[in-house]
């Protein structure tokens, strides 16, 4: 169950307006609504093309939306139209992929620092401090000095994490971070994703597992085919969804 | 000591038929160990600046935007698509003659021969060196930098901290392979007579008909500065292995 330690008006952080996108004659995204509110961890599952991803994308301004609102914060991501500005919003928040992405000549030490230091103009030993104590909170510690081809893809994904956290987000953005793992390395990442939930950290994640997404989630939210189908309390999705379409989509899975 | 040991090496030479006689020439031999140190320094200096030219090319094609890399392109063209001797002749016959008109007069021009060889070489290997680091960014994942872009890199953030570093390794043999190239190329410089190696060389054989002994030194000379190089390379490629990445 999530914590339900937070007052139940809380601003929202995140809020897409009746987003619409399209890829050349693909429509990918038909007037999403998604509102994520401080603090709170929304997972968005759905059908693979669903447009999950290109949601994820709007939000930190790596595509721009046809039509309707994106906002973070106070801030208009559908209507920023410089670079300056859209990388002032992505210093705020974080966004973890499902291929690590890691830059492989850089050490795991370097690949923390490297935003904080040359983005943020963070000084070196402030930024190597808050490294280490992130590496110890995603328990990797003994990693610092490893490269990323050295290491197992659940660790190269906390690593990940740790890179994320490092800039100080105010959100962060999980994009199915544990499809590309070996089973026995899902449990590790997901770990490290629910205690950074419980720290109040705000998340939105697309993810695949559900028993997961059930159990840290305040709101679940499924998409089809471009549009949002239902959200609800993990309980109403998993247990008594509305839609037929979500039912169908759960019942697939279980089977 | 070694006054002996040369006048050794110059009666072996002529034990087998082979007069190296200049080297007991005090004047000679001087500026022949000059065209050496010349042929070195215009290597290490023509690899240097051809490499920052290959960078900024290879930053301008890579950009995005058409009116950077279009003019990018056709200079990397023409480079490549006309002899480098061609260049020589056509920079220092033709733009060094305007350039004396347009500072008045040959005394108060401060390029050189030897500056304007290590300009055009410059210029055509750096055109080189941009393809083979185009190819390296844009073999760097489409992903990766969507990452760092998702940081708050910007376009020149993610150029100087991942695509070139990336590009660097990927396109290491390619660069050193161009980096012999050059080496080879500095002899170029013979034919507006800066007094590297090949020119230095050719006087002496003008006065003392000794070409294949004058030859052979040459080869020699080549042959070192161009092992160096690619030992060099080799070093490089170990030194900048990313462990565990694609080995
Ligand atoms: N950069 C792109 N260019 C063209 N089509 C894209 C691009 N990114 C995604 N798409 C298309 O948009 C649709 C939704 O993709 P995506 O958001 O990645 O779905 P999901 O994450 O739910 O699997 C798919 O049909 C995909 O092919
Ligand atoms: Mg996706």
């Amino acid at each position: 169950m999530p914590p339900a330690h937070q007052p139940p008006e809380r601003p929202p952080l995140v809020e897409l307006r009746q987003v619409h996108l399209s890829f050349g004659s693909n429509h990918v995204l038909k007037g999403i609504d998604l509102n994520v509110r401080k603090g709170d961890a929304v997972s968005i599952i759905g059908p693979s093309g669903s447009g999950k991803s290109t949601i994820l994308r709007c939000i930190n301004g790596l595509l721009t939306p046809e039509r309707g609102e994106v906002v973070v914060g106070d801030t208009p991501v559908h209507a920023l139209r410089t670079e300056a500005e859209r990388i002032a919003l992505r210093k705020r928040i974080g966004f973890v992929f499902q291929q690590y992405n890691l830059f492989p000549h850089l050490t795991v030490l370097e690949n923390i620092v490297l935003a904080p230091v040359r983005i943020l103009g963070v000084a070196r030993e402030t930024a190597e401090r808050e490294a280490r104590e992130l590496l110890a909170k995603v328990r990797l510690a003994d990693k610092i000095d490893a490269y990323p081809g050295q290491l197992s893809g659940g660790q190269q994904q906390r690593v990940a994490i740790a890179r994320a956290l490092a800039m100080h987000p105010e959100l962060v953005l999980f994009d199915e971070v544990t499809s590309a793992l070996d089973p026995e390395t899902v449990g590790e990442v997901l770990s490290v994703i629910r205690q950074l939930v419980e720290d109040g950290m705000t998340c939105l994640l697309v993810t695949h597992e559900m028993r997961f997404a059930e159990e840290v989630s305040h709101e679940i939210v499924f998409t089809d085919g471009g549009e949002i189908v239902e959200r609800g309390t993990p309980r109403d999705i998993f247990h008594a969804p509305r839609s037929p379409r979500t039912h169908a989509f759960i019942n697939g899975l279980r089977n | 000591m070694p006054e002996s040991w040369l006048r050794a090496f110059i009666a072996a030479g002529r034990t087998v038929g082979l007069n190296y006689a200049f080297l007991l020439d005090a004047r000679e031999r001087a500026s022949w160990l000059r065209g050496i140190a010349l042929t070195a320094e215009l290597s290490v200096l023509t690899i240097l600046c051809s490499l920052l030219v290959g960078i900024a090319l290879a930053g301008l094609l890579t950009s995005g935007r058409p009116w950077l890399a279009r003019p990018a392109r056709a200079f990397v063209e023409l480079m490549r698509n006309t002899p480098t001797l061609v260049q020589i002749y056509c920079a220092f016959f033709v733009l060094n003659m305007l350039l004396n008109q347009l500072v008045g007069g040959a005394q108060n021009n401060p390029l050189t021969a030897y500056a304007w060889a290590v300009i055009v070489l410059s210029t055509h290997y750096g055109a080189y060196h941009a393809e083979a680091l185009r190819a390296g960014i844009e073999a760097v994942p489409r992903a990766m930098r969507e990452s760092a872009i998702s940081l708050g890199f910007s376009r020149r953030e993610l150029l100087a901290h991942v695509e070139l570093p990336l590009a660097f390794r990927f396109a290491l043999p390619s660069l050193f392979n161009n980096f012999v190239d050059v080496v080879k190329s500095t002899t170029l410089a013979s034919a507006i007579a800066v007094g590297e190696v090949t020119y230095a060389s050719l006087m002496i054989w003008v006065e003392r008909d000794n070409v294949l002994e004058m030859m052979i030194l040459i080869f020699l000379v080549y042959g070192v500065l161009t092992l160096l190089v690619s030992r060099l390379g080799i070093l490089l490629e170990n030194r900048l292995r990313m462990p565990g990445y694609g080995h």
